[in-house]
Protein backbone atom coordinates (compact mmCIF):
# COMPACT_ATOMS: atom_id res chain seq x y z
CA UNK A 1 0.00 0.00 0.00
CA UNK A 2 2.83 2.39 0.89
CA UNK A 3 4.39 1.60 -2.48
CA UNK A 4 1.11 2.24 -4.31
CA UNK A 5 0.73 5.67 -2.69
CA UNK A 6 4.38 6.58 -3.22
CA UNK A 7 4.20 5.43 -6.84
CA UNK A 8 1.20 7.66 -7.47
CA UNK A 9 2.95 10.65 -5.89
CA UNK A 10 6.07 10.09 -8.00
CA UNK A 11 4.02 9.68 -11.18
CA UNK A 12 2.04 12.86 -10.41
CA UNK A 13 5.23 14.70 -9.54
CA UNK A 14 7.01 13.75 -12.76
CA UNK A 15 4.19 14.93 -15.01
CA UNK A 16 3.96 18.33 -13.30
CA UNK A 17 6.60 21.00 -14.03
CA UNK A 18 7.55 21.82 -10.42
CA UNK A 19 10.25 19.14 -9.80
CA UNK A 20 11.81 19.85 -13.19
CA UNK A 21 11.90 23.58 -12.55
CA UNK A 22 13.49 23.04 -9.14
CA UNK A 23 16.03 20.66 -10.63
CA UNK A 24 16.86 23.05 -13.48
CA UNK A 25 17.12 26.12 -11.28
CA UNK A 26 19.14 24.14 -8.73
CA UNK A 27 21.59 23.04 -11.39
CA UNK A 28 22.10 26.59 -12.68
CA UNK A 29 22.85 27.91 -9.19
CA UNK A 30 25.15 24.99 -8.35
CA UNK A 31 27.02 25.30 -11.66
CA UNK A 32 27.66 28.96 -10.90
CA UNK A 33 29.02 28.22 -7.44
CA UNK A 34 31.04 25.31 -8.82
CA UNK A 35 32.71 27.60 -11.33
CA UNK A 36 33.42 30.26 -8.72
CA UNK A 37 35.04 27.81 -6.32
CA UNK A 38 37.24 26.37 -9.07
CA UNK A 39 38.14 29.86 -10.29
CA UNK A 40 39.14 31.11 -6.84
CA UNK A 41 40.99 27.92 -5.97
CA UNK A 42 43.02 27.79 -9.16
CA UNK A 43 43.88 31.48 -8.83
CA UNK A 44 45.54 30.98 -5.45
CA UNK A 45 49.14 29.96 -5.02
CA UNK A 46 49.89 26.65 -3.29
CA UNK A 47 50.85 28.41 -0.04
CA UNK A 48 47.73 30.59 0.04
CA UNK A 49 45.29 27.68 0.01
CA UNK A 50 43.81 27.07 3.45
CA UNK A 51 41.74 24.00 2.59
CA UNK A 52 41.85 21.22 0.00
CA UNK A 53 39.77 21.47 -3.17
CA UNK A 54 37.45 18.73 -1.92
CA UNK A 55 36.82 20.69 1.27
CA UNK A 56 36.22 23.94 -0.56
CA UNK A 57 33.77 22.22 -2.90
CA UNK A 58 32.02 20.24 -0.15
CA UNK A 59 31.42 23.26 2.04
CA UNK A 60 30.28 25.60 -0.74
CA UNK A 61 28.56 23.32 -3.23
CA UNK A 62 26.84 20.99 -0.78
CA UNK A 63 26.11 23.79 1.63
CA UNK A 64 24.27 25.70 -1.06
CA UNK A 65 22.55 22.55 -2.28
CA UNK A 66 21.15 22.16 1.27
CA UNK A 67 19.68 25.67 1.07
CA UNK A 68 18.12 24.83 -2.31
CA UNK A 69 16.67 21.61 -0.84
CA UNK A 70 15.30 23.68 2.02
CA UNK A 71 13.42 25.84 -0.47
CA UNK A 72 12.36 22.89 -2.63
CA UNK A 73 10.99 20.50 0.00
CA UNK A 74 8.04 22.67 1.16
CA UNK A 75 7.12 23.39 -2.47
CA UNK A 76 7.07 19.70 -3.34
CA UNK A 77 5.24 18.80 -0.12
CA UNK A 78 2.47 21.39 -0.39
CA UNK A 79 0.66 19.41 -3.08
CA UNK A 80 0.74 16.15 -1.17
CA UNK A 81 -1.65 16.89 1.68
CA UNK A 82 -2.60 20.54 1.60
CA UNK A 83 -3.41 20.53 -2.12
CA UNK A 84 -5.41 17.32 -1.70
CA UNK A 85 -7.42 18.76 1.18
CA UNK A 86 -8.22 21.75 -1.01
CA UNK A 87 -9.19 19.76 -4.12
CA UNK A 88 -11.10 17.13 -2.16
CA UNK A 89 -8.99 14.29 -3.56
CA UNK A 90 -7.86 13.37 -0.05
CA UNK A 91 -11.29 11.76 0.38
CA UNK A 92 -10.18 9.05 -2.02
CA UNK A 93 -7.52 7.74 0.32
CA UNK A 94 -9.61 8.72 3.34
CA UNK A 95 -12.35 6.29 2.34
CA UNK A 96 -9.95 3.56 1.20
CA UNK A 97 -8.98 0.74 3.58
CA UNK A 98 -5.68 2.35 4.59
CA UNK A 99 -3.99 3.02 7.90
CA UNK A 100 -2.93 6.59 8.56
CA UNK A 101 0.65 5.43 9.00
CA UNK A 102 0.53 3.97 5.47
CA UNK A 103 -0.76 7.28 4.12
CA UNK A 104 2.02 9.26 5.84
CA UNK A 105 4.80 6.88 4.81
CA UNK A 106 3.51 6.57 1.24
CA UNK A 107 3.45 10.34 0.79
CA UNK A 108 6.81 10.70 2.54
CA UNK A 109 8.53 8.11 0.35
CA UNK A 110 7.12 9.77 -2.76
CA UNK A 111 8.50 13.08 -1.53
CA UNK A 112 11.93 11.57 -0.85
CA UNK A 113 12.01 10.05 -4.34
CA UNK A 114 11.25 13.45 -5.85
CA UNK A 115 13.90 15.33 -3.88
CA UNK A 116 16.68 12.73 -4.16
CA UNK A 117 17.79 13.83 -7.69
CA UNK A 118 18.35 17.31 -6.27
CA UNK A 119 20.62 15.84 -3.59
CA UNK A 120 22.66 14.00 -6.20
CA UNK A 121 23.26 17.14 -8.28
CA UNK A 122 26.41 18.37 -6.47
CA UNK A 123 28.04 14.94 -6.70
CA UNK A 124 27.16 14.77 -10.41
CA UNK A 125 28.76 18.16 -10.96
CA UNK A 126 31.91 16.93 -9.27
CA UNK A 127 32.12 14.06 -11.77
CA UNK A 128 33.46 16.64 -14.23
CA UNK A 129 36.62 16.85 -12.12
CA UNK A 130 37.01 13.08 -11.75
CA UNK A 131 39.87 12.85 -14.24
CA UNK A 132 41.65 16.14 -13.62
CA UNK A 133 41.73 16.45 -9.82
CA UNK A 134 42.22 13.90 -7.11
CA UNK A 135 39.10 14.47 -5.05
CA UNK A 136 38.39 12.60 -1.83
CA UNK A 137 35.59 10.22 -2.80
CA UNK A 138 34.90 9.33 0.84
CA UNK A 139 34.32 12.94 1.81
CA UNK A 140 32.03 13.51 -1.18
CA UNK A 141 30.05 10.42 -0.27
CA UNK A 142 29.70 11.63 3.33
CA UNK A 143 28.64 15.09 2.14
CA UNK A 144 26.05 13.57 -0.22
CA UNK A 145 24.71 11.42 2.61
CA UNK A 146 24.49 14.45 4.89
CA UNK A 147 22.74 16.50 2.23
CA UNK A 148 20.27 13.69 1.62
CA UNK A 149 19.52 13.29 5.34
CA UNK A 150 19.00 17.04 5.68
CA UNK A 151 16.67 17.00 2.64
CA UNK A 152 14.70 14.15 4.25
CA UNK A 153 14.30 16.21 7.40
CA UNK A 154 13.09 19.16 5.29
CA UNK A 155 10.61 16.84 3.58
CA UNK A 156 9.24 15.67 6.92
CA UNK A 157 8.84 19.30 8.04
CA UNK A 158 7.23 20.17 4.68
CA UNK A 159 4.81 17.27 4.97
CA UNK A 160 3.84 18.28 8.50
CA UNK A 161 3.20 21.87 7.42
CA UNK A 162 1.21 20.52 4.49
CA UNK A 163 -1.04 18.58 6.87
CA UNK A 164 -1.85 21.72 8.86
CA UNK A 165 -3.89 23.65 6.33
CA UNK A 166 -5.92 23.32 3.14
CA UNK A 167 -4.14 26.36 1.69
CA UNK A 168 -0.98 25.18 -0.09
CA UNK A 169 0.49 28.70 0.01
CA UNK A 170 0.06 28.89 3.76
CA UNK A 171 1.56 25.40 4.10
CA UNK A 172 4.71 26.56 2.29
CA UNK A 173 5.01 29.63 4.52
CA UNK A 174 4.57 27.55 7.68
CA UNK A 175 7.25 25.13 6.47
CA UNK A 176 9.63 27.99 5.66
CA UNK A 177 8.97 29.41 9.11
CA UNK A 178 9.84 26.15 10.88
CA UNK A 179 12.87 25.58 8.66
CA UNK A 180 14.13 29.10 9.20
CA UNK A 181 13.78 28.66 12.94
CA UNK A 182 15.81 25.44 12.77
CA UNK A 183 18.43 27.26 10.69
CA UNK A 184 19.02 30.27 12.92
CA UNK A 185 18.36 28.74 16.31
CA UNK A 186 22.08 27.94 16.59
CA UNK A 187 22.84 31.66 16.72
CA UNK A 188 21.10 31.93 20.06
CA UNK A 189 24.28 30.40 21.44
CA UNK A 190 26.01 33.76 21.42
CA UNK A 191 23.34 35.27 23.68
CA UNK A 192 24.02 33.04 26.62
CA UNK A 193 27.36 31.90 27.94
CA UNK A 194 27.26 28.14 28.09
CA UNK A 195 29.47 25.34 26.99
CA UNK A 196 26.77 22.71 26.49
CA UNK A 197 24.80 24.33 23.72
CA UNK A 198 21.28 23.03 23.30
CA UNK A 199 20.41 25.62 20.69
CA UNK A 200 23.48 24.79 18.69
CA UNK A 201 22.55 21.14 18.80
CA UNK A 202 19.02 21.89 17.59
CA UNK A 203 20.02 23.60 14.36
CA UNK A 204 20.47 21.38 11.33
CA UNK A 205 23.39 23.25 9.81
CA UNK A 206 25.69 22.38 12.71
CA UNK A 207 25.07 18.70 12.03
CA UNK A 208 25.34 18.96 8.27
CA UNK A 209 28.71 20.72 8.74
CA UNK A 210 30.32 17.55 10.11
CA UNK A 211 29.04 15.50 7.17
CA UNK A 212 30.49 18.09 4.77
CA UNK A 213 33.86 17.73 6.48
CA UNK A 214 33.64 14.00 5.81
CA UNK A 215 32.81 12.87 9.34
CA UNK A 216 29.76 10.65 9.67
CA UNK A 217 29.03 10.84 13.38
CA UNK A 218 26.38 8.81 15.12
CA UNK A 219 25.11 11.86 17.00
CA UNK A 220 24.46 13.69 13.72
CA UNK A 221 22.76 10.65 12.20
CA UNK A 222 20.63 10.40 15.33
CA UNK A 223 19.70 14.09 15.09
CA UNK A 224 18.38 13.79 11.53
CA UNK A 225 16.57 10.52 12.15
CA UNK A 226 15.08 11.76 15.42
CA UNK A 227 13.67 14.98 14.02
CA UNK A 228 12.46 13.32 10.80
CA UNK A 229 10.60 10.80 12.97
CA UNK A 230 9.24 13.56 15.18
CA UNK A 231 7.71 15.50 12.29
CA UNK A 232 6.30 12.35 10.70
CA UNK A 233 4.70 11.46 14.04
CA UNK A 234 3.21 14.96 14.23
CA UNK A 235 1.83 14.55 10.69
CA UNK A 236 0.28 11.22 11.70
CA UNK A 237 -1.27 12.85 14.75
CA UNK A 238 -2.60 15.69 12.65
CA UNK A 239 -4.25 13.36 10.12
CA UNK A 240 -5.76 11.27 12.91
CA UNK A 241 -7.19 14.44 14.48
CA UNK A 242 -8.66 15.62 11.19
CA UNK A 243 -11.42 13.04 11.55
CA UNK A 244 -12.38 14.59 14.87
CA UNK A 245 -12.53 18.20 13.71
CA UNK B 1 -32.80 -9.58 3.28
CA UNK B 2 -29.43 -8.83 4.71
CA UNK B 3 -28.75 -5.69 6.73
CA UNK B 4 -25.81 -3.85 5.21
CA UNK B 5 -25.67 -0.76 7.33
CA UNK B 6 -26.97 -0.09 10.77
CA UNK B 7 -26.59 3.39 12.18
CA UNK B 8 -27.53 3.83 15.80
CA UNK B 9 -28.01 7.13 17.55
CA UNK B 10 -25.40 8.94 15.49
CA UNK B 11 -24.49 12.46 16.50
CA UNK B 12 -21.85 14.91 15.50
CA UNK B 13 -21.14 18.51 16.39
CA UNK B 14 -18.81 21.08 14.90
CA UNK B 15 -17.86 23.35 17.76
CA UNK B 16 -21.13 24.58 19.20
CA UNK B 17 -23.11 23.71 16.06
CA UNK B 18 -24.95 20.41 16.31
CA UNK B 19 -24.76 19.02 12.77
CA UNK B 20 -26.42 15.66 13.44
CA UNK B 21 -28.23 14.28 16.43
CA UNK B 22 -29.84 10.95 17.18
CA UNK B 23 -29.76 9.63 13.61
CA UNK B 24 -30.89 6.02 13.20
CA UNK B 25 -30.79 4.35 9.81
CA UNK B 26 -30.85 0.86 8.37
CA UNK B 27 -30.11 -0.30 4.86
CA UNK B 28 -30.79 -3.71 3.38
CA UNK B 29 -28.99 -5.25 0.42
CA UNK B 30 -30.70 -4.32 -2.83
CA UNK B 31 -32.15 -1.13 -1.42
CA UNK B 32 -31.63 2.44 -2.60
CA UNK B 33 -32.01 4.99 0.16
CA UNK B 34 -32.34 8.64 -0.73
CA UNK B 35 -31.18 11.18 1.81
CA UNK B 36 -33.09 14.39 1.27
CA UNK B 37 -32.86 17.71 2.95
CA UNK B 38 -32.35 21.41 2.38
CA UNK B 39 -28.82 22.83 2.24
CA UNK B 40 -27.09 22.57 5.58
CA UNK B 41 -29.40 19.85 6.89
CA UNK B 42 -26.49 17.48 7.59
CA UNK B 43 -26.64 15.23 4.51
CA UNK B 44 -22.96 15.51 3.65
CA UNK B 45 -21.92 15.22 7.30
CA UNK B 46 -23.98 12.05 7.57
CA UNK B 47 -22.39 10.56 4.45
CA UNK B 48 -18.89 11.60 5.54
CA UNK B 49 -19.46 9.83 8.84
CA UNK B 50 -20.63 6.73 6.97
CA UNK B 51 -17.57 6.92 4.72
CA UNK B 52 -15.25 7.01 7.72
CA UNK B 53 -14.01 10.47 6.79
CA UNK B 54 -15.23 11.93 10.07
CA UNK B 55 -15.47 10.35 13.49
CA UNK B 56 -18.87 10.58 15.21
CA UNK B 57 -19.23 12.19 18.64
CA UNK B 58 -21.71 9.53 19.65
CA UNK B 59 -23.45 6.49 18.25
CA UNK B 60 -22.37 3.52 16.17
CA UNK B 61 -22.04 2.71 12.48
CA UNK B 62 -21.91 -0.92 11.44
CA UNK B 63 -21.24 -1.96 7.87
CA UNK B 64 -22.09 -5.63 7.36
CA UNK B 65 -21.93 -6.05 11.11
CA UNK B 66 -18.42 -4.54 11.34
CA UNK B 67 -18.06 -1.51 13.60
CA UNK B 68 -16.60 1.32 11.52
CA UNK B 69 -14.94 3.00 14.51
CA UNK B 70 -13.30 -0.14 15.92
CA UNK B 71 -12.33 -1.99 12.74
CA UNK B 72 -12.20 0.74 10.09
CA UNK B 73 -9.98 -1.17 7.66
CA UNK B 74 -12.28 -4.17 7.39
CA UNK B 75 -15.42 -2.03 7.26
CA UNK B 76 -14.04 0.25 4.54
CA UNK B 77 -13.35 -2.72 2.26
CA UNK B 78 -17.09 -2.99 1.72
CA UNK B 79 -17.44 0.68 0.94
CA UNK B 80 -17.51 2.68 -2.27
CA UNK B 81 -17.67 6.43 -1.74
CA UNK B 82 -18.26 9.32 -4.08
CA UNK B 83 -17.85 12.64 -2.23
CA UNK B 84 -19.50 15.89 -3.24
CA UNK B 85 -16.52 16.78 -5.40
CA UNK B 86 -15.19 13.75 -7.29
CA UNK B 87 -11.76 12.95 -5.76
CA UNK B 88 -9.65 13.08 -8.93
CA UNK B 89 -6.02 13.78 -9.75
CA UNK B 90 -6.10 16.10 -12.78
CA UNK B 91 -2.54 15.27 -13.83
CA UNK B 92 -3.26 11.55 -14.34
CA UNK B 93 -4.93 9.77 -17.24
CA UNK B 94 -8.24 8.00 -16.69
CA UNK B 95 -6.72 4.50 -16.85
CA UNK B 96 -3.84 5.41 -14.56
CA UNK B 97 -6.25 6.86 -12.05
CA UNK B 98 -8.54 3.84 -12.06
CA UNK B 99 -5.55 1.50 -11.70
CA UNK B 100 -4.45 3.49 -8.66
CA UNK B 101 -7.96 3.26 -7.17
CA UNK B 102 -8.08 -0.49 -7.81
CA UNK B 103 -4.77 -0.95 -5.98
CA UNK B 104 -5.92 1.25 -3.10
CA UNK B 105 -8.88 -1.09 -2.65
CA UNK B 106 -6.54 -4.07 -2.74
CA UNK B 107 -7.94 -5.72 -5.85
CA UNK B 108 -5.78 -8.68 -6.90
CA UNK B 109 -3.43 -7.69 -9.73
CA UNK B 110 -4.91 -10.08 -12.31
CA UNK B 111 -8.42 -8.72 -11.76
CA UNK B 112 -7.54 -5.04 -12.09
CA UNK B 113 -7.75 -4.83 -15.91
CA UNK B 114 -11.07 -6.61 -16.00
CA UNK B 115 -12.55 -4.48 -13.16
CA UNK B 116 -11.46 -1.24 -14.84
CA UNK B 117 -12.98 -2.27 -18.17
CA UNK B 118 -16.26 -3.14 -16.47
CA UNK B 119 -16.43 0.09 -14.48
CA UNK B 120 -15.62 2.16 -17.56
CA UNK B 121 -18.26 0.33 -19.56
CA UNK B 122 -20.88 0.90 -16.88
CA UNK B 123 -20.13 4.61 -16.65
CA UNK B 124 -19.77 5.20 -20.39
CA UNK B 125 -16.05 5.91 -20.23
CA UNK B 126 -14.88 3.28 -22.76
CA UNK B 127 -13.24 5.79 -25.08
CA UNK B 128 -11.81 8.02 -22.37
CA UNK B 129 -9.09 5.68 -21.04
CA UNK B 130 -6.15 7.62 -22.46
CA UNK B 131 -7.56 11.06 -21.76
CA UNK B 132 -6.06 13.38 -19.19
CA UNK B 133 -8.43 13.98 -16.25
CA UNK B 134 -7.71 17.73 -16.36
CA UNK B 135 -9.20 17.82 -19.86
CA UNK B 136 -12.45 16.03 -18.95
CA UNK B 137 -15.74 17.90 -18.83
CA UNK B 138 -17.68 18.14 -15.57
CA UNK B 139 -20.07 15.34 -16.52
CA UNK B 140 -17.20 13.03 -17.39
CA UNK B 141 -15.44 13.83 -14.12
CA UNK B 142 -18.61 12.91 -12.26
CA UNK B 143 -18.80 9.65 -14.20
CA UNK B 144 -15.18 8.91 -13.38
CA UNK B 145 -15.94 9.59 -9.72
CA UNK B 146 -18.73 7.02 -9.89
CA UNK B 147 -16.46 4.57 -11.73
CA UNK B 148 -13.88 4.71 -8.92
CA UNK B 149 -16.61 4.10 -6.34
CA UNK B 150 -17.98 0.96 -8.05
CA UNK B 151 -14.64 -0.39 -9.23
CA UNK B 152 -14.18 -2.93 -6.43
CA UNK B 153 -17.86 -3.96 -6.36
CA UNK B 154 -18.54 -2.70 -2.83
CA UNK B 155 -21.49 -3.96 -0.83
CA UNK B 156 -22.34 -0.42 0.19
CA UNK B 157 -22.21 2.50 -2.19
CA UNK B 158 -22.38 6.05 -0.84
CA UNK B 159 -23.04 8.75 -3.43
CA UNK B 160 -23.09 12.39 -2.37
CA UNK B 161 -25.18 14.31 -4.90
CA UNK B 162 -24.28 12.02 -7.82
CA UNK B 163 -26.36 13.84 -10.43
CA UNK B 164 -24.64 17.17 -9.84
CA UNK B 165 -23.23 18.49 -13.11
CA UNK B 166 -24.87 15.88 -15.34
CA UNK B 167 -27.08 16.73 -18.29
CA UNK B 168 -30.64 15.31 -18.36
CA UNK B 169 -29.58 12.49 -20.65
CA UNK B 170 -26.71 11.46 -18.37
CA UNK B 171 -29.05 11.77 -15.38
CA UNK B 172 -31.35 9.23 -16.94
CA UNK B 173 -28.42 6.92 -17.65
CA UNK B 174 -27.23 7.29 -14.07
CA UNK B 175 -30.68 6.40 -12.77
CA UNK B 176 -30.53 3.21 -14.83
CA UNK B 177 -27.03 2.51 -13.52
CA UNK B 178 -28.08 2.99 -9.90
CA UNK B 179 -31.03 0.61 -10.33
CA UNK B 180 -28.72 -1.92 -11.98
CA UNK B 181 -26.09 -1.63 -9.24
CA UNK B 182 -28.76 -2.01 -6.57
CA UNK B 183 -29.21 -5.67 -7.60
CA UNK B 184 -26.13 -6.66 -5.67
CA UNK B 185 -25.39 -3.83 -3.27
CA UNK B 186 -27.05 -1.23 -1.09
CA UNK B 187 -26.90 2.41 -2.10
CA UNK B 188 -27.27 5.58 -0.08
CA UNK B 189 -27.46 8.74 -2.11
CA UNK B 190 -28.05 12.31 -1.11
CA UNK B 191 -29.75 14.91 -3.20
CA UNK B 192 -31.80 18.03 -2.94
CA UNK B 193 -33.68 17.19 -6.14
CA UNK B 194 -37.00 15.65 -5.13
CA UNK B 195 -37.99 14.15 -8.52
CA UNK B 196 -34.54 12.58 -8.79
CA UNK B 197 -34.95 10.82 -5.47
CA UNK B 198 -38.50 9.82 -6.27
CA UNK B 199 -37.40 8.28 -9.57
CA UNK B 200 -34.59 6.16 -8.26
CA UNK B 201 -35.02 5.41 -4.56
CA UNK B 202 -36.96 2.69 -2.78
CA UNK B 203 -36.84 4.57 0.48
CA UNK B 204 -36.43 8.15 1.53
CA UNK B 205 -35.08 9.68 4.68
CA UNK B 206 -35.54 13.40 5.12
CA UNK B 207 -32.96 15.19 7.21
CA UNK B 208 -33.74 18.55 8.65
CA UNK B 209 -31.66 20.45 11.19
CA UNK B 210 -29.54 17.37 11.82
CA UNK B 211 -32.39 15.02 12.57
CA UNK B 212 -34.22 12.41 10.54
CA UNK B 213 -37.77 13.68 10.28
CA UNK B 214 -39.12 11.08 7.89
CA UNK B 215 -37.97 7.60 6.88
CA UNK B 216 -40.27 5.44 4.81
CA UNK B 217 -40.64 3.38 1.66
CA UNK B 218 -41.92 5.09 -1.44
CA UNK B 219 -45.00 3.41 -2.91
CA UNK B 220 -44.40 2.05 -6.42
CA UNK B 221 -47.71 3.48 -7.66
CA UNK B 222 -47.84 7.12 -6.81
CA UNK B 223 -51.40 8.05 -5.89
CA UNK B 224 -52.87 11.30 -7.13
CA UNK B 225 -53.16 13.58 -4.16
CA UNK B 226 -55.18 16.30 -5.80
CA UNK B 227 -55.22 18.57 -8.79
CA UNK B 228 -53.53 21.82 -9.52
CA UNK B 229 -55.53 24.28 -11.56
CA UNK B 230 -54.94 27.72 -12.92
CA UNK B 231 -57.90 29.93 -13.75
CA UNK B 232 -58.27 33.12 -15.72
CA UNK B 233 -58.60 36.21 -13.49
CA UNK B 234 -60.58 37.19 -11.59
CA UNK B 235 -61.09 34.14 -9.37
CA UNK B 236 -61.14 33.39 -5.67
CA UNK B 237 -60.61 30.35 -3.53
CA UNK B 238 -64.21 30.56 -2.29
CA UNK B 239 -65.49 30.23 -5.86
CA UNK B 240 -63.39 27.10 -6.38
CA UNK B 241 -64.30 25.55 -3.05
CA UNK B 242 -68.02 26.03 -3.72
CA UNK B 243 -67.94 24.05 -6.98
CA UNK B 244 -69.88 20.76 -6.84
CA UNK B 245 -67.64 17.70 -6.41
CA UNK B 246 -64.80 19.73 -4.83
CA UNK B 247 -63.92 18.58 -1.32
CA UNK B 248 -61.43 21.33 -0.60
CA UNK B 249 -59.35 24.00 -2.27
CA UNK B 250 -56.18 25.79 -1.33
CA UNK B 251 -54.97 29.02 -2.92
CA UNK B 252 -51.40 28.92 -4.17
CA UNK B 253 -51.41 32.51 -5.43
CA UNK B 254 -51.68 34.00 -8.94
CA UNK B 255 -55.06 32.32 -9.62
CA UNK B 256 -53.52 28.91 -8.94
CA UNK B 257 -55.25 26.46 -6.63
CA UNK B 258 -54.75 22.97 -5.29
CA UNK B 259 -58.08 21.15 -5.40
CA UNK B 260 -59.15 17.99 -3.57
CA UNK B 261 -61.97 16.16 -5.24
CA UNK B 262 -64.78 14.25 -3.58
CA UNK B 263 -64.36 10.45 -3.80
CA UNK B 264 -66.66 9.93 -6.78
CA UNK B 265 -65.55 12.96 -8.82
CA UNK B 266 -63.00 12.79 -11.67
CA UNK B 267 -60.87 15.39 -13.40
CA UNK B 268 -63.39 15.52 -16.25
CA UNK B 269 -66.09 16.49 -13.76
CA UNK B 270 -63.83 19.18 -12.36
CA UNK B 271 -63.19 20.67 -15.80
CA UNK B 272 -66.90 20.61 -16.58
CA UNK B 273 -68.02 22.34 -13.35
CA UNK B 274 -65.37 25.01 -13.73
CA UNK B 275 -66.60 25.87 -17.23
CA UNK B 276 -70.24 25.71 -16.12
CA UNK B 277 -69.52 28.12 -13.29
CA UNK B 278 -68.32 30.62 -15.93
CA UNK B 279 -64.65 30.41 -14.88
CA UNK B 280 -61.85 30.18 -17.40
CA UNK B 281 -59.77 27.00 -17.03
CA UNK B 282 -56.18 27.50 -18.16
CA UNK B 283 -54.33 24.55 -16.57
CA UNK B 284 -55.30 21.26 -14.95
CA UNK B 285 -52.42 19.12 -13.64
CA UNK B 286 -52.48 16.04 -11.39
CA UNK B 287 -50.61 16.73 -8.14
CA UNK B 288 -48.68 13.48 -7.72
CA UNK B 289 -45.61 14.61 -5.86
CA UNK B 290 -46.41 13.29 -2.43
CA UNK B 291 -42.73 13.43 -1.51
CA UNK B 292 -42.69 17.12 -2.21
CA UNK B 293 -45.70 17.49 0.03
CA UNK B 294 -44.07 15.51 2.81
CA UNK B 295 -40.91 17.53 2.38
CA UNK B 296 -42.55 20.90 2.64
CA UNK B 297 -44.96 19.82 5.35
CA UNK B 298 -42.03 18.69 7.46
CA UNK B 299 -39.95 21.71 6.88
CA UNK B 300 -42.93 23.92 7.39
CA UNK B 301 -42.55 26.16 4.37
CA UNK B 302 -45.09 26.23 1.63
CA UNK B 303 -43.61 26.64 -1.80
CA UNK B 304 -43.92 30.13 -3.19
CA UNK B 305 -45.38 29.07 -6.58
Amino acid sequence: MIGVLAGREIRSGLVTPLPWILLGAGQIVLAWIFLQVIETFSGLGADERVASLTQELALNLFGFAAVIAMLAAPLLAMRMLSGEFRDGSFDLIGAAPLRIVEMVLGKFLGLIALITPLCLLPALNLLLLADVAGLDAGQIAAATLGLWLAAILFCAIGLYASSLTAQPGAAVLIAFGILLLFSIIGRAESFAVQTLSLFGWLSWNEHLFWFLLGAVRLSDLAYFILFTGLFLALTHRRLANRRLQ
Amino acid sequence: METLVRVTDLSRRFGSHLALSGVNLCLERGEVLGLLGPNGAGKTTCLRLLGGMLAPDGGRIEIQGIDLARRPLEAKRHLGYLPERPPLYPELRVDEYLTFCARLHRLPRRRIGEAIEEAKHRCGLEDAGRRLIAKLSKGFRQRLGIAQAILHKPALLILDEPTEGLDPFQMRELRGLIRELAHDCGIILSSHLLPEVQAVCDRVAILYQGQIRFDDYLPAEQPVYGWRIRLGPPSSVAQVADLPGVAGALALGDDRYRVMLADDATSADLARVILLAGLELRELIPDRSDLERVFFDLIGVEEAA
